[in-house]
């Protein structure tokens, strides 16, 4: 087994850091980089617990090796936060009532944020597509659907008053022009 | 912890080829490879990340000629593109039916290939589509019909040296239509347990030609129902000749019984989903805007893929 060196950018730190190839990037946000949010489920992509935005994209860390990291940004909810505020999706979650135990409850969150990246103002029926790698065992979901649609409100609401240039920690305006630059139309 | 291994991250695709050749096992998105490790399978002692490669990148479409798809394309692009909903729909039905979002971001069309599952989503529907997959090695590429690329369960018209490198799919005229149905158990990740893809071009009096059909979990690998298909070709489009193909896809695939389901429900299964995909591809043959989805209902009550139910709000 041979570490590898890897530059990376975490939560909108710079981190370098040596990674035993095996090591997937689940355990090392948990043990290396202290990053408690993520979860393991299932270890095998099925339950979204360990979800994290990779380069803005969301993936099940527990399938993703910590040495594919360089160069690349990672995104968890410990990121979301400014400063002591919390991220709208974070108020609107405990507002809907879409926490129960939590533990799917970081996942669902980096979850919510990549459906707000590809729709800014999703249909009931988009978040429950865009939200299906991700399986809570408590709430039933429909709160979920409720959080993220009443996060929406609350973003609407902070642009309103402060203006469109307002940030959202993770919301990327620019995401599907990016995307859409992957393919060449000739 | 998955089990060690050496890691090898080439930007070199000889250096790859070479690796490869010495037993070190590729990986694209990892969402095959990794999931068997982490259930204790020792793939090997190497492992050669191979989505720094060049040669396997690129997603493009040219009119007239169509789709150069490069190995590393993920499920989610092909989702996403609103070319492939227009000239494709069969791959939009099946690329955006793996798994979950955070799968079909990192899960890659050269994966789903050379995985080599039965129930691999993606691959009835290129398939249908004509795709010929490209593999490329020291010695240069070569060229093989997807159809012909499988000489086995989980084996490959492939060398040692060679990674396939991309896949390529013609494009497909104004009369044409085509579809796929994954019957599952849950409306999201869940495996196949049986599915069908049809292709097939439509000429002003009905008469269908072109037509291909592909089956999903009917055998050891992917496969076209050539049978079926002799049925259909230079026929005018009407029930009976449907049922008649449909038939004929019954006797020719040959399902397994598995704890998923029966061989004999599956059977029963290619039956019926043949006669609705065969439907809904003549249907979007005629259609003025390909990319609408077309409701999916196999038995009465049953909710269609695209009409998810309605959930006040
Ligand atoms: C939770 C979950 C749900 C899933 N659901 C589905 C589903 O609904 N439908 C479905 O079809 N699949 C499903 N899969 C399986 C998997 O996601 C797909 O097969 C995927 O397309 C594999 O792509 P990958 O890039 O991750 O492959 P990898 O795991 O990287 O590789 C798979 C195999 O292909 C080989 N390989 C990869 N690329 C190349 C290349 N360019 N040249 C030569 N060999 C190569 C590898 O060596 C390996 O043997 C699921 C997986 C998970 C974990
Ligand atoms: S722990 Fe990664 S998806 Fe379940
Ligand atoms: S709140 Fe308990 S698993 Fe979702």
């Amino acid at each position: 087994m041979k570490d590898i060196v890897v530059n990376f950018t975490l939560n909108g730190r710079q981190c370098k850091k040596l990674v035993p190839a095996n090591k997937t990037l689940l355990r090392f946000l948990r043990e290396d980089m202290y990053i408690n949010s993520v979860k393991e489920g299932c270890n095998e992509g099925e339950c979204g617990a360990c979800t994290v935005l990779l380069d803005g994209h969301p993936v099940n860390s527990c399938l993703v090796l910590a040495a594919e990291l360089e160069g690349k940004t990672v995104l968890t909810v410990e990121g979301l936060t400014d400063d002591d505020r919390l991220h709208p999706i974070q108020e609107a979650f405990i507002e809907a009532g879409a926490v129960q135990c939590g533990y799917c409850t970081p996942g669902m969150i980096m979850s919510a944020v990549a459906c707000l990246n590809l729709y800014g103002h999703p249909t009931r029926e988009q978040i429950r597509k865009e939200m299906e790698g991700n399986i809570c065992r408590c709430t039933g979901y429909t709160r979920i659907a409720d959080a993220i649609l009443l996060s929406v409100e609350k973003m609407d609401a902070i642009v309103a008053e402060q203006g469109a240039d307002v940030a959202f920690r993770g919301i990327d305006k620019n995401f599907v022009e990016k995307w859409n630059a992957s393919y060449e139309v000739k | 912890m998955l089990n060690d291994f050496e890691l090898f991250m080439p930007t070199d695709f000889n250096e790859a080829c070479a690796l490869k050749a010495n037993g070190a096992k590729p990986v694209a998105g990892g969402t095959d490879v990794y999931v068997n490790m982490h259930g204790g399978k020792k793939e090997a002692d190497q492992v050669v990340d191979i989505k720094n490669l060049a040669e396997l990148k690129g997603t493009s479409y040219t009119a007239g000629q169509g789709l150069v798809l490069g190995a590393l394309t993920s499920h989610r692009q092909i989702e996403e593109w609103d070319v492939i909903k227009k000239n494709y729909y069969a791959m939009f039905q099946g690329c955006s039916q793996v798994g979950s979002v955070q799968i079909r971001y990192r899960a890659t069309l050269g994966g789903n290939i050379m995985n080599g599952a039965p129930s691999a989503d993606s691959i009835g529907p290129m398939l249908v589509h004509d795709a010929v997959c490209v593999v490329k090695g020291p010695n240069g590429e070569r060229k093989i019909p997807l159809d012909k690329f499988y000489t086995g369960f989980k084996k490959f018209d492939i060398q040692p040296d060679e990674l396939l490198a991309r896949i390529e799919i013609p494009d497909t005229p104004a009369n044409a239509g085509s579809a796929y149905y994954k019957y599952m158990r849950r409306g999201a990740m869940d495996l196949a347990l049986m599915g069908v893809s049809a292709y097939v071009e439509l000429d002003e009096n009905d008469v269908m030609s072109h037509v291909r059909i592909a089956l999903t979990t009917a055998g050891p690998t992917p496969m076209r129902s050539y049978s079926a298909e002799a049925v259909l070709e230079g026929q005018k489009y009407s029930d009976e000749i449907i049922i008649a193909a449909a038939e004929a896809v019954a006797s020719e695939g040959k399902p397994r019984s598995s704890w998923r389901s029966s061989a004999e429900f599956r059977v029963r299964l290619l039956h019926d989903v043949t006669i609705m995909v065969l439907h809904e591809a003549v249907k979007r043959a005629k259609a003025e805007d390909k990319a609408q989805p077309i409701k999916q209902v196999l038995y009465k009550g049953q909710q269609g893929l695209e009409e998810r139910p309605k959930v006040q709000g």
